[in-house]
């Protein structure tokens, strides 16, 4: 029985480690559905038109507020044109983000 | 009966009305189940650490399989030093992940299908990304909104940039919010077709078992989207206090 221990604990060693390294590339968390990048791509997309489009309304609204300047509509018309391009730069950086995270897991 | 899809939703106040400073602040459902969250993870990882072994058991090995997750999960998208907040992001997912399970419990209250929760969350990560920023790259930080252009194209970009990181709010916010909304009614409509179908004339009684099935498949997917929006909500605060770490995402 003694002799043999040694050995026994070498093979249940390798055995361990080939365990671990099979379950490496796994671990790091579940793939996106197609569904799910759907909902990330449109989320990004709208928040960024949502955001925009708000500060032009408040940069509307401050100027008629504080001022005697009448921007009223051009603020919420630029600002919603730009949170529509802040918007398609969201959806890149998530791309890319996906993209990495995809060739990363390849390897 | 609940019919209505969305009573489950409404806030209602628990013992006293409290009033400060002109809000009330008084103790609701939401505030108990908020504690209760918190009160389960504690209990949770309180139990599965207490008596630690070599060979872990069951409850020790879920407890090192969730901490190897969510260090994984830091280190692949904010790098090494991102390990620092480790202690953040394992709360934050944590309390995501209870407090969405819990939500599935037929009768519990959905912590995170109140904007306000989820709303509060994110200005938390987001406010942390900033001062990371600031603390690490001191002004620094403000080159994180300026990308590389000639210089008559670079206001514009600005702005543009400025906007995409204030629509981090917006989005991050309202995935979760709307993920647990959406899943919820859609629960309690169908749990109303049952009853609705149930009460009707004797023919149309059998019918009650498509709803009921269609409960079990989406309850099913509801289990899913718990852990995949705590995920999601988790791994983006890595990614935000990644750009705060290593500006331009020097990292990877």
């Amino acid at each position: 029985m003694a002799p043999s221990e040694p050995d026994d604990l070498r093979r249940l060693g390798e055995r361990i480690d080939e365990a671990g390294r099979k379950r490496e590339p796994t671990s790091g968390g579940a793939a996106p559905t197609p569904l799910g990048i759907a909902f990330r791509f449109g989320a990004e997309m709208i928040s960024a038109l949502l955001v925009g489009g708000g500060l032009g309304w408040g940069i509307d609204w401050g100027f008629d507020r504080w001022s005697s300047v009448h921007t009223r509509p051009w603020g919420v018309v630029v600002m919603f044109v730009l949170g529509a391009a802040a918007g398609i730069r969201n959806v890149m950086r998530a791309a890319k983000e996906m993209n990495a995270e995809a060739a990363s897991k390849e390897k | 009966m609940a019919l209505n899809p969305m009573e489950q939703f409404e806030i209602h106040r628990i013992g006293p009305p409290l009033h400060l400073f002109g809000y009330d602040v008084s103790f609701t459902n939401q505030s108990l189940f908020m504690c209760l969250v918190v009160g389960l993870v504690t209990l949770f990882f309180a139990v599965a650490v207490s008596r630690p072994k070599l060979v872990p058991g069951r409850m020790q090995s879920m407890a090192e399989i969730s901490y190897e997750f969510v260090g994984s999960m830091i280190k692949s998208a904010a790098g090494e030093d991102g390990l620092v907040f480790f202690p953040f992001v394992f709360s934050i997912f944590f309390f995501v992940l209870f407090s969405n399970f819990l939500g599935l419990v037929p009768g519990a209250f959905t912590v995170t299908s109140q904007i306000v929760v989820t709303f509060a969350l994110t200005v938390l990560v987001l406010t942390t990304v900033v001062i990371v920023g600031f603390a690490r790259h001191g002004l620094g930080f403000l080159m994180l909104f300026v990308p590389k252009a000639p210089w008559y194209i670079v206001w514009l970009l600005v702005i543009i940039e400025v906007i995409s990181f204030l629509s981090r709010l917006v989005s991050l916010s309202v995935r979760l919010f709307a993920n647990m909304l959406a899943g919820h009614t859609m629960l309690q409509v169908f749990a109303g077709f049952v009853i609705g179908l149930g009460a009707a004339g004797l023919f149309l009684k059998p019918l009650a078992i498509a709803p009921m099935l269609m409960i079990l498949f989406v309850g099913a997917l509801e289990m899913l989207v718990a852990f995949l929006q705590a995920y999601v909500f988790a791994v983006l605060t890595c990614i935000y206090l990644n750009e705060a770490l290593h500006l331009h995402g020097e990292h990877h």
